[in-house]
């Protein structure tokens, strides 16, 4: 993670950008998360990725990073349209049981490689999920019950409570705003408030209980579908009612009502994605719910995209960082539940987050003016999809011995990953329709860099069973143009690098510090914060004084520490 | 009580305090309250009028979230029900694809003595009667009359 390579790669091939094209000097050459990897730095393998062999290399956080784009409908119908063999279960249980994410792999073992790809990589990120029945309310109900299972999660009762109030007092916007006659509808939100009644009572004595009350209840197909169907006339009724904030989604020139027609109103047809925007919007948004639609599709690149949806303030800040989250696994026209089964523990207190744009010093400032987008949506707190790539950070991972022990030439860097916000978040302002740029080949890859030297750090996977595209460390000149020239980018990179940490033996002397150098760095990084010198490290959120660190420390100048730090450092 | 129940003894309400002109409405059982017997009044101005029409209304167990079932009792000679004993007919409403759990039965009763007012050839179940309907109106108004009288006295 030390070296400078931004690697604005995997994030853009799905949404079509081509982030070279925009910084100036550098040439669009096809870089694409398709190509097989010429050049690879596994300075550091998380632990995760060591355990679980050859596809666990591509783990890591594109989801997260990806997440912090709009997807446009183009994409979406693109991808709708890459991948139809996907049949969800048109039998069993409406809400299944919580399965191991590896069935989803098993699933699709012998499929398309680049499902397999993307399925091998899923169950490190989401443990578990849960199946949803293919009838056509798959979204919706998968949508519904989460948000009933997230308030179980919680745990709070009077979270529950006024819930049941919001719930009732929505009636009205169904009526008025809706059109709809009371009691054509209310025995459908009857089943709702008795639900969430249900579980109110329950909660504070036997959360299982009340866990065995809700899988019971979604399903049964009668209140299961009336609560459902309750959800629809929500989301339709939000349509009417605020159509300036979504006609411009509305497929085929439906107009809102041809759309509340077709596409809310009738019982089984599937949600799509205005449909699921407009769900999330009433039902999950208003009480600080966020929703990650997790993409399992044939488009290129070896890790699942996502979007997060949340709750945002005029300045795009998510009005509720670190709040619940629930994850959802989009397959073309199906979704199911995903679960990260991680502690729950947020992993930064909250205020940091809303602090920032007061603390700011000059590092993160700059940071910030590109990465507005970035900075709401990639706070880790609360996003535990981030959580495997601090294991990547010497000091900040669970383990940091195991975290950089070695170059073990059958782990690809995760390095890749984890700069990906970075050079995502300096592009995101670039609109996803740039879109016909992006359709690079390995070949095209390769003959960008034709003059670049197998540097000493070249490690490549030999199978490439998972190919994924690392970048040359070059690729990031544009970016850090003080960098020197790209014949020696990994030499130039490391030993900054090494300065930077006082490593003993490596001023100069050698390519990249040893796995030793990274432990003493390691240890050091422990006894206080790393004060990072070059710009790079300054701007990235390897900087404690970044506020995408997990241990965001707002960076203070007091004028003896500035003198003090110097010596210890060349000391150390 | 279910809920679907509940939401058709709702409708049942509605429909008997308040019936639309021309249809009366009985349960065929007092203890089911998912089969209606309808009659309808041919409507004035239209070939059927003067005569009583019979209808089955079946409520399906998982109404309102899916459509209720409606059949012609009597026979009526109509571009949009089967001219035979099951005498099916072919609403939009009531289409699976286009019901919807807020539509109503009164709505449903109303569509169905607008069809008999105004039959949709281009949807049609009798060929025959749809073909008159479109290039022979005098004839199909003829021809319907007299089935009216024969059937739905």
């Amino acid at each position: 993670m030390f070296q400078p390579a931004a690697t604005p790669y995997s994030p853009f091939s799905t949404y079509g950008v081509t982030p070279i094209a925009t910084f100036p000097g550098f040439q669009p050459s096809g870089l694409d998360s398709g190509g097989p990897t010429l050049f690879r730095d596994p300075i550091f393998t998380s632990v995760a990725s060591a355990n679980t062999g050859a596809f666990s290399n591509n783990t890591t956080t594109t989801t997260a990073a990806a997440s912090q784009f709009k997807m446009s409908s183009h994409d979406l119908e693109a991808q709708a349209a890459l991948a139809r063999d996907f049949q969800p279960a048109l039998k069993g249980p409406l809400v299944a049981e919580k399965k191991s994410s590896l069935a989803i792999t098993e699933e699709y073992a012998k499929a398309d490689p680049v499902y397999v790809a993307k399925t091998a990589a899923l169950p490190q990120k989401y443990s578990h999920y849960r199946p949803i029945l293919g009838d056509g309310n798959c979204g919706w109900r998968a949508a519904g019950f989460s948000y009933f299972e997230t308030l179980l999660r919680l745990q709070n009762r009077a979270q529950i409570e006024e819930e049941i109030a919001r719930m009732t007092s929505l009636d009205n916007l169904i009526i008025t705003v809706g059109g709809f006659e009371a009691w054509t509808f209310e025995d459908m939100v009857e089943e709702t408030t008795k639900l969430l009644r249900a579980l109110a009572e329950l909660v504070p004595s036997s959360p299982q209980a009340a866990m065995d009350l809700l899988m019971q209840h979604f399903n049964n197909p009668e209140i299961s579908n009336a609560i459902v169907y309750h959800l629809r006339l929500l989301a339709s009724s939000l349509l009417q009612g605020s159509p300036e904030n979504y006609q411009d989604f509305i497929p085929d020139n439906l107009g809102v009502e041809g759309y509340r027609k077709n596409w809310l109103e009738p019982v089984d047809q599937e949600i799509d994605h205005l449909g699921m925007t407009l769900l999330i919007d009433v039902l999950l948004k208003p009480i600080g719910f966020a929703v990650e639609i997790v993409y399992l599709d044939r488009s290129e690149g070896t890790q699942v995209n996502s979007h997060i949806m949340q709750s945002q303030d005029s300045n795009g800040l998510p009005t509720n960082p670190g709040g619940p989250m629930i994850h959802l696994l989009y397959r073309p026209s199906h979704y199911d539940i995903l679960y990260k089964d991680l502690p729950s523990i947020p992993l930064q207190p909250l205020q940091a987050v809303s602090e920032v744009p007061r603390n700011q010093n000059i590092q993160v400032n700059r940071a910030a003016n590109f990465t507005h987008q970035h900075s709401i949506q990639s706070t880790p707190m609360g996003d535990y999809s981030q959580l495997d790539l601090l294991l990547c950070i010497p000091g900040f991972g669970l383990s940091p011995q195991q975290s950089h022990h070695g170059f073990p030439s059958q782990y690809q860097s995760p390095i890749d990953q984890t700069y990906a916000p970075s050079p995502i978040s300096s592009i995101s302002p670039i609109s996803p329709g740039t879109s016909s740029a992006t359709t690079p080949s390995s070949a095209a890859l390769q003959q960008s860099f034709p003059s670049q030297p197998p540097p000493p750090s070249t490690v490549t996977s030999p199978t490439l069973t998972s190919p994924h595209p690392s970048f040359p460390a070059n690729t990031s000149l544009p970016i850090h143009s003080h960098l020197p020239p790209p014949h020696r980018p990994s030499l130039t990179t490391h030993t900054s690098l090494s300065s930077d940490l006082s490593s003993p033996s490596s001023a100069g002397s050698s390519f990249r510090p040893s796995k030793y150098e990274w432990r003493a760095a390691a240890d050091w990084a422990q006894e206080g914060p790393v004060q990072f010198l070059t710009s790079t490290f300054k701007n990235s959120h390897y900087n404690t004084a970044h506020y995408n660190n997990p241990n965001f420390q707002p960076e203070e100048w007091s004028p003896e520490a500035d003198e003090q730090q110097n010596p210890r450092k060349r000391l150390n | 009580m279910a809920s679907s129940q509940k939401r058709i003894s709702k409708e049942l309400a509605e429909v008997t305090t308040n019936p639309p002109a021309g249809i009366t409405v009985s349960l065929v059982d007092e203890a089911n309250v998912h089969n209606w017997n309808i009659v309808m009044d041919g409507p004035e101005g239209s070939p059927y009028a003067g005569g009583k029409f019979k209808l089955l209304l079946v409520l399906p167990t998982d109404y309102p979230f899916k459509p209720p079932k409606i059949n012609f009792k009597t026979r009526i000679w109509h571009p949009n029900v089967t001219f035979d004993e099951h005498g099916s007919m072919c609403v939009g409403i009531l289409k699976p694809e286009a019901w919807k759990p807020s539509s109503k039965i009164m709505s449903v009763l109303t569509a169905t003595q607008q069809l008999l007012i105004e039959p949709v050839p281009d949807d049609a179940l009798e060929a025959n009667a749809a073909e008159k309907f479109k290039n022979n109106r005098a004839e199909f108004n003829k021809e319907a009359k007299e089935w009216t009288k024969k059937y739905a006295k």
